[in-house]
Order: structure tokens, then C-alpha cells, then sequence
């Protein structure tokens, strides 16, 4: 049987099947039993600042900003020194899943200011988090900042938190670089260990109806691997950072293509999402018979061999293979 | 010795709780907070003086308080309660046990009025001086200090004398006062309280291992000699009052007698009296000695047991005129009840011998409902005592030209000393003003040598509230107990005061006026009316701006400006040095919002560190510039009593009104809040009629009836103002020949936005420009204060044209407009509804709590009547019996209407036949076609009855509007209707008697500040359910339901209007009980208001609030009564719950109980659906009209 053990950010993993970070984090029980059957590692759901910060000032509009405002009513709560609004409710859901999980647990982490992203990163590490997914995301909406000055600012950020814990840090990306190897190689530069291809970010949909715009979950499917696998392909061999698949892997075969393109890991969501641990444990046995049928020992001999730099028509990866796509495509 | 600033309540509490091992409490204003100081150290398990955390329980009622109070002092536990004003009297009868039983106990009250003519939150004496024959002692203190320190002379006495101890202090002017006090630790604490005292109320406890019986019934044999059997008791207390007074002065330097006098010892005039009024006397006799007067002050401590020779010894010889003053009053006695204890004690005295010569004895009542006793009130008192014929009863701080008992004072006089910096803070309650202000009590009395005081007067408002807050500062103990007149700081912190009010009247000469206003400092003076420069000229003010609105808002703070004025408070007062100061108010945030969260004190710092270079000077020029007047606060059309009375209530001037200005039964016009136009909302809702669907729904929600939806005849509209818009009424059947208009009352509005939230049509291109959008207030005030003013003087359309759906009600007038609520208040629409459907023939009894606030306080009310002059009208009795308040009323109804039926009949014979016929006819309430019938019948009568000779046909035409039928409807909150009031309401439902009852809930005691009641979902926090309650709430309906006979119905308006207009109209036509629960969104539940129709379809969805109404009239008709408007459960209870602070804060404090609790929500929902799916399957069989089954 191929051995599916890997190596992520320095971490040894039993598989490379790793939760992704999801809602599905708060749920030990779930988790516990997705280890059982194959997880080598889970992704917390992200701890968003902007979160945090937003009940923090409702909290202050809409209770603070009503004690001693009238006569008869002091306040319309109790005392509110037991309910800071903060990080503590992360911290203990990290906190119980170190004491209750044998797989590592890497903390995610979406801040908005700089003391943000390093102070609660910092918070993490003192939680026992065995590393850090940085959750990039910013929405390019200001027309005097160009991509360039972005990225600088992004860079600046891995950076800082890099600076300030001393458990590995990856970073999960968005697929809208327009260079990403220069933007991988930049995060290496600055000491990341890892990169995660890529976040999926849940566009709203619009209620034609209503008139109104709509936020609800899609869930990913296999048409959204080509383009992770592609990311993959291309950086394998030209970054020495660990690498991830995120984002459309439902079946063995997902995720071992995902390894041939040059994953360390692959993280799950939707499968496990829709279907339980019985995922993890589909999509493990899959993956481990296919990777045997194809005669890999270990995933180490597997990880890449389809990439830019091993494959035997690289040139597929290339633009040239786009040309002929939509050549095939059109109607007869 | 340590020195903490508190406020007198939590002063009380800090000794009430750790003397304590049993505290069983209920909330009632002003002392509510003591209740909830208590819990919340229970809850934070904070151990009493003996290592234990004492049981907080909150009781159904002050009645049940007390009655477990009873039971645990009985068991042999350390027991306390906290209550004021009615709270007190419900206590009585235990109270009288206790004492009867000897019992120790020492409970303390926030004194305040007892409502008579009108309800008052506010202090004095009547309270505690109706519990002066239960037998318990009564302790008085006068400051924050003294009642801390009494407290612990309170709780040691009452153990070593077995007399309970009734300690009282005067509510908000001590209980709400911040000051600085030397704080008793533990130790000092325990030193105090007798061990072997508690050892022997130990011993006398309750227990079968030694049995005793308590509470007989006794004869005329025994009971008389068994009363007696206790004097000792009281006749040696005064003794053990003066032990531990005397151990108290060893331990803490503080020396208190029973009678403490403090004048000149020659003194021939002294005045006597309790509670913080002795303090202001105090103050002024000082004062008037270094004037060379011979007069003094005596403070009673200890009113009852009353100590002759306690008395005699604190009385100097030499006085021949004594003023006793009262803050009660007793009307009908020969005097109040202290003036007639010393006149007893001085008659007794010389009847004894001991006293050679009469001193003559006047008596005066002041201070009612905190009505203000200052020193220029003090020196007219020794000035009436001077006089060769005084008043021998007085009242002092009223303009009596009634029956002229009032003394003249000197308003001008003030005594203060020189070296005390007194500060006047004018906020808006929501701007925080002041909890900063109470952050610079702490910042000064902890951080400094300095004494300080803090004393807030607060409107009677929920949305837009004034707050004015009065600080003093100083190197000496300040016994100013009374507001700062002549202020050398004043700060106002929102620029519309300067429009309304005299704001700057109390601005000392060469005061520092700090103003928060938009202008820079070249335009600000003048933007300032007429009166405001020259008063500021008057006084040569230096005088400072700061755009603090704008510096919070760029700090990300929205409109919380409190930090950036506290800061130029701090720069400008001069207080501490300006480095010192803003590093202490840094300090202060971190500690206060520190436990919130990090962003919220980045943003208050950012704030004060941005306030500083935005505060400017501005140089008085030498004259005034401002041609502009102070607008009047009302229009000149407004009725004489409004322009005379009301208007002066409103400009806060009301305390110069005389008595004769009153009405003299508490018989107020309603209808007046339209004349109080606030414009307190920055933005308002502007109408677009091009895409206005006419759905209604804007009007339905709104909560303060600021906008408005009406049809009218176009005939009506032919002198329209220009800009008085209307469209071809569309949304409506049968009425299409009308014209239809939204209307906006500007000045009424709150800004909530929830009818825009709601507003279902949207412009195609533009999808977020709606039919109604929010515009800046000041841009639309002029246009639409003329269109409201058309828009209400229009004739009302015949109301039997509109249909009674959902689209048709908003049409109709509400009677019931523009309250002083909260933004976005959830009860108030449902009020308002009531009031379209049968406002002109509608009695309210009120209970006690938000909506006797909204509905009932002065200065202005909203209850208002239609073009003919009909309306509601309106009582609130007490908190606790609006049931059977309203059952008086129906009984009364009844009583008048078979009188007038019986008069109809006897003069029958010389009317029409027809006309007879027309007022016997069924008349139903809700049918306005045959109520107008009716009313047009009884006019024809009277008519007739003109031109009749008959015995009866006086006394019909005067009863012959009672042929009308009339409609009473009970309101009252959850607190009411699930706690104090269950027992009436269940009741009068049980009564059978045609009467409604309409529950607001808000699942806590909104009014007093969120305390739970019974009505309290699980897993919500609330105060005195701190981690979150476990139980379930109680189902209200399913109790009403029981009855079989009463027609229950819940509904939640917000989401689903409907289902409650429906219930509305089936509960009025009923002839029988009816009880609506009305889900209304409160600011308690902690979100954001204007989502509250989402809200509140979370909840119904959720099964939190499930949707149903239950009509025995279905029964007969072989029909289950419950119909459920709720089916299946289509959202997840977590997902209703995590939108709520009230159910957020657990899952923030305790994750795991949090999901507990979920677990049990649901589960409980889940019941209940099972239940209610059953009961709405039940076929009942109809029974006979006796009741009886026949041939069983």
C-alpha cells in the first residue's frame, strides 16, 4: 500500500488529506472521526479581525451606548466585564481541539490591521496552534492602489506575523495574482513556509425576484480543480514553499491529481461538508488505491510528476493548449 | 482608610451583601440597581463577610420578596431586600410579621414617593413613613457616605436588638449620587457584627430538631399582652443603636448620633429633619454662623423607635423656635408624621416636667418627588422662625397661591464655597455623557485629594433623552445636596439645547461654556439666537467649540462623543495638570472598555488624542449680533392649558409654576404630545410617490406614528400647499376614487428607519433608491411641517368605507402618536393599531412600566382624539393590578349602561318607537357602521329627551351616551402579566367579563433595565439571569387557553401583520376575555433595532414565537378553537439566537452552556410544536349554554 505520509509547513502528517477551514472546525465529534478515517491535519475556520471588531462596536453602539441614559434603567445587561468580545472563544475552540485531536491543528487567520494580524497571530501560537493560515483577502476596490502596491502591502503583512510567532506560517491565496510565481516567491522571501491554492471566496448571487443581492454557500465542485492543479503545476519546482490544493477535490482521483501537480496537501471542505467523515475516509481509500495502481510507493515519488517540469507535455500547462480548446469547442 | 467613588446604591449594596447570606429582591426604581450589584457579585461569586456567596433570588413581586425574606430570616439565614415607593407597601404585612416575630433583618429603601394623584419616580418619604407602625426601626441617612455607613449600622443593630431595621436614604438624590466615600473593608465589617448575636438568631431559628410553633392565631385573651410582651425590645434599642454607632466611631473615626445636632450651642432657632436634606441644612447653618446667626440644624437619624432622651440630649436649652420638616405628606393630619413625633416628644417632656418651656414648633413639607431643597430654602425657614407669627404649616421650594403655605426664598442666594469647582454637562442620554462624566468622578475622587460629587437628572424620555449632569469638585467634604445653579464649567453636548432650552442661565459670571456644535470658530457666534449671546455677554463666558461629532465619527465612534468632550473637559477645567488629566482619562477607558474589546478603546484613545487640536476658542465680540430669537418651543395654536402649564414643563421650568396651575385630581388633557415637536432624528423619511406600492407597511411599523398613511376625498385637497403631494389610492379595493398620501411628521420622527427597512418597492434602475428613503431632517422640516399640518387638518374619509385587512387598517387615524419611546420600539405599533380600530371608544388601564412611561408621562402624552373630540382614555393604577383596573372598568361600564337601559326603558313610552328600537339593537365595538349608528341614535335622544317631562329623562340624557358601547383594553408588559399581575389577569380571564388584555412582551422588565422575568426564554442573559436562564418560558397563552373560555391569540406584528390585525379584530369582537401576546422588539434583546421584522420572523420561523390564535367561538361550531398561524419550524432556533446580544453574550462567556442551552431551546420549541399541533387537532364538543351535558 502506498504510504500517504507528507510533509506540510515541517509537519509530519499521516495523510495528506487535511480539513480545510471551515464552519465543520467547531464540531469535535466530526472532526475527531474525520481524523479517524484519514485526515492528517485540520485548518480551524479563520478568526476574522474585521469580525471581531464589528461586534465589538455594535457591542458599543447598542449596549455600551445605553447605560446611564435613563432614569429607571442603569443598563439593559449585567455587568459586562465577563463578555469581552474578542479572541477568547477561538482560543478555547483551539484549545480543545490540541487536547482532543492527534493530528496537528493549524489556526487560520484573517486580520485588517497590522496589529491585528500579529497580535492575534501571537495569540495563536500562545493557544498551541501548530501553525498559521494566513486567510489573504482584500477586495482591490480603491483606484490608487495598483496591483503592485497590493501585493506589497500583503507581503508586508506575512511578513509581520512571520516576525512575530515562531510556528510556520502559510498563506492562503486567492486565484486572482496576475503574477503569482513572482507573488509565491515573494512570500518566500519574507518566510512564509507554505501556500494554500486557492481561497473561495462566496460571491453573492442576486434574488431577480426581489431586486436584491443574495449571500448564500455554494459549495465547490471538481470543476473548480483544473485551475488549482495548473497554479500547482506551474509553481512546482520553482518555489520551495509547501503547497496545498484548496478547493475541488470531491474524489480520490482529485486529490491525487492534485499531488501529481505537485500538492504536499490537500485540504477538504465541500466533500466533508456534504457527506461527513464518510468523505475523508472515500476519498482516502481512493486516493491510496489509485496512487498503488499507479505503482508510487510513497506520495513523495508521486508529489509533482505531472507538474511543468515533469510532465512529458509540459507544454499542456502552457497557453498553447487554451488555443486548442476552443478550437475543439465549436460547434460542428 | 480607602477611598472609592460609588454611587449610593451600589454604597448600600457593597454592606447589604457581604452582611448578607439571603438576598431576595425585585426591581423597582431607584433601587434596583442595589438588587442588581448583588447579583452580579453573586454571579461573579463574591463571598459575604463569612466566606460564603449569598443567594440572590428575584421574587414574582416585592410582596413575594418579602415573604421570602420572612421564611429565610425564620430558617436562621442573614437576610436583605432592597425596594422604594410601592415596592414598600407590598411589603407591609410581612414586614409587620418579621417585627411581630422579632426578627433581625435590616433592609434598606431608596426612598421615594408612594403615587397618589400620579405616579413619581422620585424621592422622598412617603414610602418609608407609611411602613412607620410596622415595628421595624427606622434608620436614616443623608448622603452616599452616611449610607454606607448606616448600612453597617443597620445590619449590626438589628442583630444585637432583634428589632429589624428598615435603613432609608432618598431615592436618586443619595442613591443615584456618585461622591467619593471611605469604603468599610471586611474586617472593619465584621468587627462590627455581634457574633453571639448571630449565634442567638441562629439559635431561635426554625428547625424539627427543636420544634416550636410561630404564627398562631390568637384571641382576645392573648393577643393584646402578647403585642406588649415586646417593648423591652424597642425600649432598650435606642441603647444598642448608640453601642454600635460608638464601635462604628472607633473603627472608622466616623462618629454618628441618634440625633446629631450641629449649630450654634446657644442656638434659639433650629430645624429638624432626616435624609439628605439635613445635609443642605447642614450646610447653610454653617454658613449662617459665620453670618452670626444662632441657629442649628438637628438630623434625625432614628425616627423610630423614637428616643425621648436621646432627643433632649441632642436639643440645645436655649431653643424657643423649632421648624420640623417632612418630606411627606399626610394629608388631612395636624401635621407629617416627624413633626408630630417631636411635638409628642416636647409634649410628653413638659407634661413630665423636664422641659420648663415650650419652644413653639412649626412644620413644613419640602422636596416632594425630589422636588429641590436648597440652601435659599434653609434661610427662608429661620427667617419664618424669626417672624413674631410664623405659618404654623408651611410648604418650602412651591409657589402655593392656593391655599399659600409656601414660603418665599431667594433664588439668587448661593452659599457654596469658592474653592469647589461645580461643572453642568448638557448630553443627550445616547451620547454617553454621563458614564464619562461618572469616569471623571472616579478619575478625581480616586485619583486625587480631592472630594467629589455626581449627581444626574435624566428626562422622562426612551428616544432623544436630555441628560444634565451636575459635578462638584473640592478640597472639603461636599454637602451640596442639591443641583449647581451657578455653574464655572457648563458644557453642551448637543447643539439643538441651544434652540430649546436656557442652557446657559446657570452659567456662572466668567464660567468656561464649552459647546458642541458643527460650526467653525469664526461662525459660531453667530450662530447662536438672541438670547444666547447675551446671556454669554451678561456673563463674560470664555467660550470654546469643538466639532466633536465629527472627531468621534472620524475616530469611528458614530455620534459617541463622550470621550472627546471629557477630554476638553479635563483641558479647559484646569483641574489637573492637561497631561496628567488625558493620561488618566486613557486609563480610565482602558479599564472600562478593555474587557470589550481592543478596538473599541483604539477608537476612544484615537479620539481623545484627536479632540484636543479640533478644540477652539471663541473671542466674545462686545455686542450682540444674532437678530434671531430662540424659536417657541410650541406653536402659538396650541390650547391655553399647553401654552401655560405644559409648555413650561417642557422648557424645564415647570418648577415655577404655581399650584393653581394644577389640575387638582391628576385629570390631564391628552393629547399633547403633537405640540412637543423634538427633532431629535438626523435623518427622516422622504416619500416617493412614483414608486410607492401603497402597501402600508411604513406606517404599520412605524413606533411613534412619525409617518402617516391616509385617504381622502379630493373635494377635500382643493387648497393643498404646493408640495402636499398625492397619488390615486391604488392598494386599496373599493376605495379607488380616493387620493392617497405617506406623510412624514419630521419633528415626530426618531430616525429608526425601520419603514424604509421594510419599504417593499424599489426603483428598477436604482435599486436602493425605495419609496420612502432617509433624508437629512433639515432639509425637509419646513416643506413637510406644512404638509403634516394640512395632511391632519383634512376630514377623516367615512371609516366604514376602509377595509379591516392589513392594507387598509394603516389608512385609518391612529390616536396614539409620536411617544417618547425608544427608537424603534416594538410595543408601540401595537398600541397604536388598537387605537385605529376603536380609539374613539376605548378605556386603557395601564400597568405600570414601559408603556405607562411612553404612554403617561409628563410632560406631554400621546394619547389624542379624533376629529370629533373622541378618544382613548387612560389610568395607570400600579404595576401589579392593571387587570382588575380594567375589570373596575367594565364593571363600571355595565353598571352605567343597565342604569341607562333601565332610564331607556322606564322613558321608552314617550319616544319613538323606532328610535327606541335603534338603541336597543345589538351595537357591536368594532363595526363603526353601527357604532356611528349609535351615536348618531343617541344624539336624536337627547334631542328628544329636551322636549320630554319625565322624572328619568334628565339623568338619561346625561347617562345616554353610555348606550354607546365602549371597549376596555388592559396593557401591560411581561413583568406585569407573567409576574406581578398574573394573579389578576388570570383572574379577571377567569371573570369571563368582556375585557382584553394586551400583553407587550419583551421577555424582560424592559422599563427597569432588563431584568428577567418569567417570560425570559432560556439561554437569554438578562440581569439576575447572569448565566443565562435555564429554564423555560412560561406559556401564558396555554394557561389562558385552559380557561376554554377565553379567546387568546399571539402575535408578532413586525413580521407578520396580518396574522395580528386579525387577532386584533376576532379578540374585540369577542364578548368575552381576551389575551393577546404581542412579541415586541426592545432594545434589551441588544441588535440593532431596524432589523426587527427580520428578527421577529427568525423567531416565528424558529418556533421561539410561535404564531396562533385560540376562538372559542370555534368550539360550537365543532371546530378546534387553537388555530396555528405557525406551522412547521423552518428555521434552526441557533440561527434566531445568534443574532441577539441577550443570547451572543452567553455563547461569548460560557461556549459549552451556551450549546446547552441551544440543545434545551430547541428541544422546548420542539414541545411545544408537538403540543400545540395536537391541541389544534382537537375537536371539542360543543357545550350546552348551562354548561351542563345533557342525558350524561
Amino acid at each position: 500500500m502506498t504510504d500517504l505520509t507528507t510533509r506540510w509547513l515541517g509537519l509530519e502528517l499521516a495523510s495528506p488529506l487535511v480539513i480545510g477551514a471551515c464552519p465543520l472546525t467547531d464540531d469535535l465529534p466530526v472532526l475527531q472521526a474525520c481524523v479517524e478515517v484519514g485526515a492528517g491535519a485540520v485548518v480551524m475556520r479563520s478568526l476574522f479581525e474585521e469580525q471581531i471588531v464589528a461586534e465589538q462596536m455594535a457591542a458599543h453602539k447598542f449596549i455600551d451606548s445605553r447605560i446611564s441614559t435613563d432614569a429607571e434603567a442603569r443598563s439593559f445587561f449585567p455587568e459586562s466585564e465577563r463578555f469581552s468580545i474578542g479572541s477568547n472563544t477561538y482560543l478555547r475552540r483551539l484549545d480543545t481541539l490540541k487536547k482532543h485531536l492527534t493530528v496537528p491543528v493549524i489556526a487560520s487567520l484573517n486580520g485588517i490591521t497590522p496589529g491585528g494580524w500579529t497580535g492575534y497571530a501571537t495569540e495563536l501560537e500562545q493557544a498551541g496552534a501548530d501553525a498559521i493560515e494566513l486567510n489573504l483577502y482584500d477586495l482591490a476596490n480603491d483606484t490608487n492602489e495598483d496591483a503592485a502596491a497590493l501585493e506589497a502591502r500583503q507581503l508586508a503583512v506575512v511578513a509581520s506575523v512571520v516576525e512575530a510567532v515562531t510556528i510556520p506560517v502559510s498563506v492562503k491565496l486567492s486565484p486572482f495574482y496576475s503574477a503569482l510565481p513572482a507573488f509565491v516567491a515573494g512570500l518566500d522571501k519574507v518566510g512564509a513556509r507554505g501556500v494554500v491554492m486557492f481561497n473561495r471566496f462566496y460571491q453573492p448571487d442576486m434574488d431577480l425576484e426581489t431586486l436584491t443581492l443574495t449571500r448564500d454557500v455554494v459549495l465547490s465542485s471538481c470543476q473548480e480543480l483544473p485551475v488549482r492543479l495548473h497554479a500547482l503545476g506551474l509553481l512546482f519546482g520553482r518555489t520551495k514553499l509547501d503547497m496545498a490544493a484548496s478547493g475541488g477535490v470531491h474524489q480520490g482521483d482529485d486529490a491525487a491529481k492534485a499531488i501529481l501537480s505537485g500538492a504536499h496537501a490537500v485540504q477538504l471542505v465541500s466533500a466533508v461538508l456534504m457527506e461527513g467523515p464518510a468523505a475523508v475516509a472515500r476519498i482516502h481509500k481512493q486516493l491510496t488505491q489509485r496512487l498503488q495502481d499507479m505503482g508510487y510507493d510513497t506520495l513523495a515519488q508521486a508529489r509533482g510528476a505531472l507538474s511543468m517540469t515533469n510532465a512529458p507535455n509540459a507544454h499542456a500547462w502552457e497557453r498553447l493548449n487554451y488555443a486548442r480548446l476552443l478550437q475543439g469547442w465549436q460547434p460542428k | 482608610m480607602a477611598f472609592k467613588t460609588l454611587e449610593g446604591n451600589e454604597a448600600v449594596a457593597s454592606v447589604a451583601y457581604r452582611c448578607s447570606e439571603t438576598i431576595a429582591i425585585y426591581p423597582i426604581t431607584p433601587s434596583s440597581a442595589m438588587g442588581e450589584y448583588s447579583d452580579d457579585w453573586a454571579s461573579l461569586k463574591r463571598p459575604n463577610l463569612w466566606g460564603v456567596t449569598p443567594q440572590v433570588v428575584e421574587m414574582q413581586s416585592e410582596a413575594g420578596a418579602a415573604g421570602a425574606l420572612h421564611g429565610a430570616v425564620q430558617g436562621g439565614a442573614l437576610a436583605t431586600t432592597f425596594t422604594a415607593s410601592q415596592g414598600l407597601l407590598l411589603m407591609l404585612p410581612n414586614m409587620f410579621k418579621i417585627a411581630g416575630e422579632l426578627t433581625p433583618l435590616c433592609m434598606h429603601v431608596a426612598a421615594r414617593s408612594v403615587a397618589t394623584h400620579a405616579l413619581s419616580i422620585f424621592g422622598d418619604h412617603s414610602d418609608v413613613m407609611a411602613a412607620r407602625t410596622t415595628g421595624f426601626a427606622l434608620l436614616a441617612s443623608g448622603s452616599v457616605q452616611e449610607a454606607h455607613d448606616m448600612a453597617a449600622i443597620g445590619h449590626a443593630v438589628t442583630l444585637a436588638s432583634r428589632v429589624p431595621v428598615l435603613h432609608f436614604f432618598d431615592g436618586f438624590r443619595t442613591s443615584h449620587e456618585m461622591a467619593k466615600v471611605a469604603y468599610l473593608d471586611d474586617d472593619t465589617l465584621r468587627a462590627l457584627m455581634p457574633a453571639d448575636a448571630i449565634a442567638d438568631h441562629r439559635a431561635r431559628r426554625m428547625t424539627p430538631d427543636a420544634p416550636v410553633i410561630r404564627g398562631t392565631s390568637q384571641n382576645p385573651d392573648a393577643f393584646f399582652q402578647a403585642r406588649e410582651a415586646a417593648n423591652p425590645f424597642y425600649d432598650r434599642f435606642p441603647e444598642h443603636l448608640e453601642t454600635v454607632m460608638t464601635r462604628f466611631a472607633e473603627s472608622t473615626g466616623r462618629h454618628y448620633k441618634l440625633f446629631d445636632y450641629v449649630g450654634h450651642p446657644q442656638a434659639e432657632r433650629i430645624i429638624v429633619l432626616m435624609g439628605s436634606g439635613a445635609e443642605c441644612a447642614h450646610e447653610t447653618v454653617e454658613w449662617l454662623l459665620e453670618q452670626g446667626h444662632k441657629v442649628g440644624v438637628l438630623k434625625v437619624r432614628l425616627f423610630r423607635p423614637f428616643s425621648l432622651q436621646h432627643f433632649f440630649a441632642a436639643l440645645p436649652d436655649t431653643v424657643r423656635h423649632i421648624a420640623v420638616l417632612d418630606r411627606t405628606k399626610e394629608p388631612g393630619a395636624a401635621g407629617e408624621p416627624l413633626l408630630l413625633e417631636i411635638s409628642g416628644a416636647l409634649m410628653t417632656a413638659w407634661s413630665q416636667g423636664q422641659l420648663t418651656q415650650m419652644p413653639r414648633l412649626i412644620g413644613g413639607r419640602y422636596g416632594l418627588s425630589s422636588r429641590e431643597f436648597t440652601p435659599a430654602m434653609v434661610c427662608a425657614i429661620f427667617a419664618e422662625l424669626a417672624k413674631e407669627q410664623p405659618k404654623m404649616r408651611f410648604t418650602v421650594g412651591i409657589k402655593d397661591d392656593v391655599t399659600h403655605l409656601s414660603l418665599t426664598d431667594d433664588e439668587a442666594l448661593s452659599i457654596e464655597p469658592a474653592d469647589t469647582r461645580r461643572a453642568l454637562f448638557f448630553g443627550l442620554g445616547a451620547d454617553g455623557t454621563v458614564s464619562s462624566n461618572k469616569a471623571s468622578i472616579k478619575i478625581l475622587g480616586e485619583g486625587t485629594e480631592l472630594f467629589a460629587q455626581g449627581h444626574f437628572v435624566y428626562d422622562s424620555k426612551k428616544s432623544g433623552a436630555t441628560t444634565v449632569s451636575h459635578l462638584r469638585f473640592g478640597p472639603r467634604w461636599i454637602r451640596s445636596s442639591y443641583r449647581i445653579s451657578q455653574a464655572d464649567f457648563l458644557a453642551v453636548h448637543a447643539p439643538q439645547f441651544i434652540e430649546r432650552f436656557d442652557v446657559f442661565e446657570q452659567a456662572a459670571p466668567g464660567a468656561t461654556v464649552l459647546l458642541n456644535v458643527p460650526w467653525s470658530p469664526a461662525e459660531a457666534w453667530d450662530q447662536l439666537p438672541y438670547e444666547a449671546q447675551r446671556l454669554l455677554l451678561d456673563r463674560q463666558v470664555r467660550l470654546f467649540v469643538i466639532d466633536a461629532t465629527r472627531v468621534a465619527d472620524e475616530a469611528g465612534l458614530d455620534k459617541r462623543i463622550n470621550t472627546v468632550m471629557q477630554a476638553c473637559f479635563f483641558a479647559l477645567a484646569d483641574i489637573l495638570p492637561k497631561a496628567e488629566a488625558i493620561a488618566h482619562i486613557k486609563r480610565s477607558i482602558e479599564e472600562t472598555w478593555g474587557r470589550r474589546g481592543p478596538e473599541i478603546v483604539r477608537r476612544n484613545l484615537e479620539a481623545v488624542d484627536a479632540s484636543l487640536a479640533h478644540l477652539h476658542e471663541v473671542p466674545l465680540p462686545g455686542k450682540v449680533t444674532s437678530q434671531r430669537r430662540r424659536p417657541p418651543l410650541i406653536s402659538g395654536d396650541a390650547p391655553e392649558f399647553v401654552q401655560k402649564v405644559t409648555r413650561l414643563l417642557m422648557e424645564g421650568q415647570g418648577e415655577k409654576l404655581p399650584v393653581s396651575a394644577f389640575p387638582v385630581d391628576g385629570t390631564w388633557p391628552t393629547g399633547t404630545a403633537q405640540y412637543e415637536k423634538r427633532g431629535i432624528a438626523q435623518e427622516v423619511p422622504i416619500w416617493e410617490s412614483d414608486l410607492c406600492v401603497q402597501c402600508n407597511f411604513c406606517s404599520m411599523i412605524c413606533p411613534h406614528s412619525a409617518i402617516l398613511t391616509r385617504v381622502f376625498d379630493p373635494d377635500d385637497l382643493t387648497a393643498a400647499p404646493d408640495l402636499f403631494e398625492t397619488v390615486d389610492e391604488a392598494g386599496t379595493e373599493g376605495i379607488e376614487d380616493l387620493q392617497y398620501r405617506v406623510q412624514v411628521a419630521a419633528e415626530d420622527c426618531t430616525g429608526c428607519g425601520l419603514c424604509v427597512e421594510v419599504c417593499p418597492a424599489k426603483d428598477k434602475q436604482q435599486p436602493k433608491r425605495k419609496a420612502i428613503n432617509m433624508q437629512p431632517r433639515l432639509a425637509h422640516r419646513d416643506a413637510e411641517e406644512i404638509n403634516l399640518a394640512y395632511f391632519r387638518s383634512r376630514p377623516e374619509v367615512d371609516r366604514t368605507r376602509i377595509p379591516r385587512n392589513v392594507r387598509g387598517l394603516p389608512l385609518l387615524i391612529p390616536l396614539f402618536e409620536f411617544s417618547g419611546a425608544c427608537a424603534g420600539c416594538g410595543e408601540t405599533p401595537y398600541i397604536r393599531l388598537l387605537t385605529q380600530l376603536v380609539g374613539d371608544r376605548l378605556m386603557i388601564a395601564n400597568a405600570t412600566g414601559c408603556s405607562s412611561i411612553y404612554g403617561g408621562n409628563l410632560p406631554t402624552t400621546p394619547y389624542t382624539t379624533d376629529q370629533q373630540g373622541r378618544g382613548p382614555t387612560w389610568n395607570n393604577s400600579l404595576f401589579e393590578d392593571a387587570a382588575e383596573l380594567g375589570l373596575g372598568f367594565r364593571l363600571a361600564l355595565d353598571s352605567l349602561q343597565q342604569r341607562a337601559a333601565y332610564l331607556l326603558q322606564s322613558v321608552a313610552p314617550q319616544l319613538p318607537e323606532t328610535l327606541v328600537q335603534q338603541l336597543q339593537a345589538p351595537c357591536e365595538t368594532l363595526d363603526d357602521g353601527q357604532v356611528a349608528a349609535r351615536r348618531a341614535a343617541i344624539v336624536n335622544l337627547k334631542e328628544q329627551l329636551e322636549d320630554i317631562k319625565h322624572p328619568m329623562a334628565g339623568e338619561l340624557a346625561r347617562l345616554a351616551d353610555e348606550l354607546c358601547p365602549k371597549s376596555v383594553w388592559v396593557i401591560g408588559g411581561d413583568g406585569w402579566a407573567y409576574d406581578i399581575g398574573y394573579g389578576g389577569l388570570d383572574h379577571v380571564l377567569a371573570s369571563g367579563r368582556n375585557i382584553k388584555l394586551l400583553v407587550l412582551d419583551t421577555e424582560v422588565y424592559s422599563n427597569t433595565g432588563g431584568q428577567q422575568s418569567k417570560a425570559t426564554p432560556i439561554g437569554a442573559i438578562a440581569k439576575f439571569a447572569a448565566a443565562g436562564k435555564e429554564t423555560r418560558k412560561k406559556d401564558l397563552g396555554l394557561l389562558a387557553m385552559s380557561y376554554g373560555h377565553v379567546y387568546v391569540a399571539q402575535i408578532g406584528m413586525q413580521s407578520h401583520a396580518a396574522q395580528a390585525a386579525k387577532a386584533f379584530q376576532e379578540a374585540e369582537s369577542y364578548d368575552g376575555p381576551a389575551l393577546i401576546i404581542a412579541h415586541s422588539p426592545c432594545i434589551a434583546h441588544g441588535y440593532d433595532l431596524v432589523h426587527s421584522a427580520d428578527q421577529q420572523r427568525r423567531a416565528v420561523d424558529s418556533w421561539a414565537w410561535p404564531l396562533y390564535r385560540f376562538d372559542p367561538r370555534r368550539t360550537p361550531q365543532g371546530l378546534p378553537p387553537l388555530q396555528l398561524d405557525s406551522k412547521r419550524q423552518k428555521v434552526p432556533m441557533r440561527r434566531y439566537m445568534e443574532e441577539e446580544a441577550r443570547f451572543r453574550m452567553l455563547e461569548l462567556r460560557d461556549p459549552e452552556r451556551y450549546e446547552l442551552l441551544v440543545a434545551a431551546a430547541t428541544e422546548a420549541a420542539a414541545d411545544r410544536r408537538e403540543l400545540y399541533q395536537q391541541l389544534a387537532g382537537i375537536h371539542l364538543e360543543a357545550q350546552n349554554p348551562d354548561g351542563e351535558h345533557p342525558h350524561d
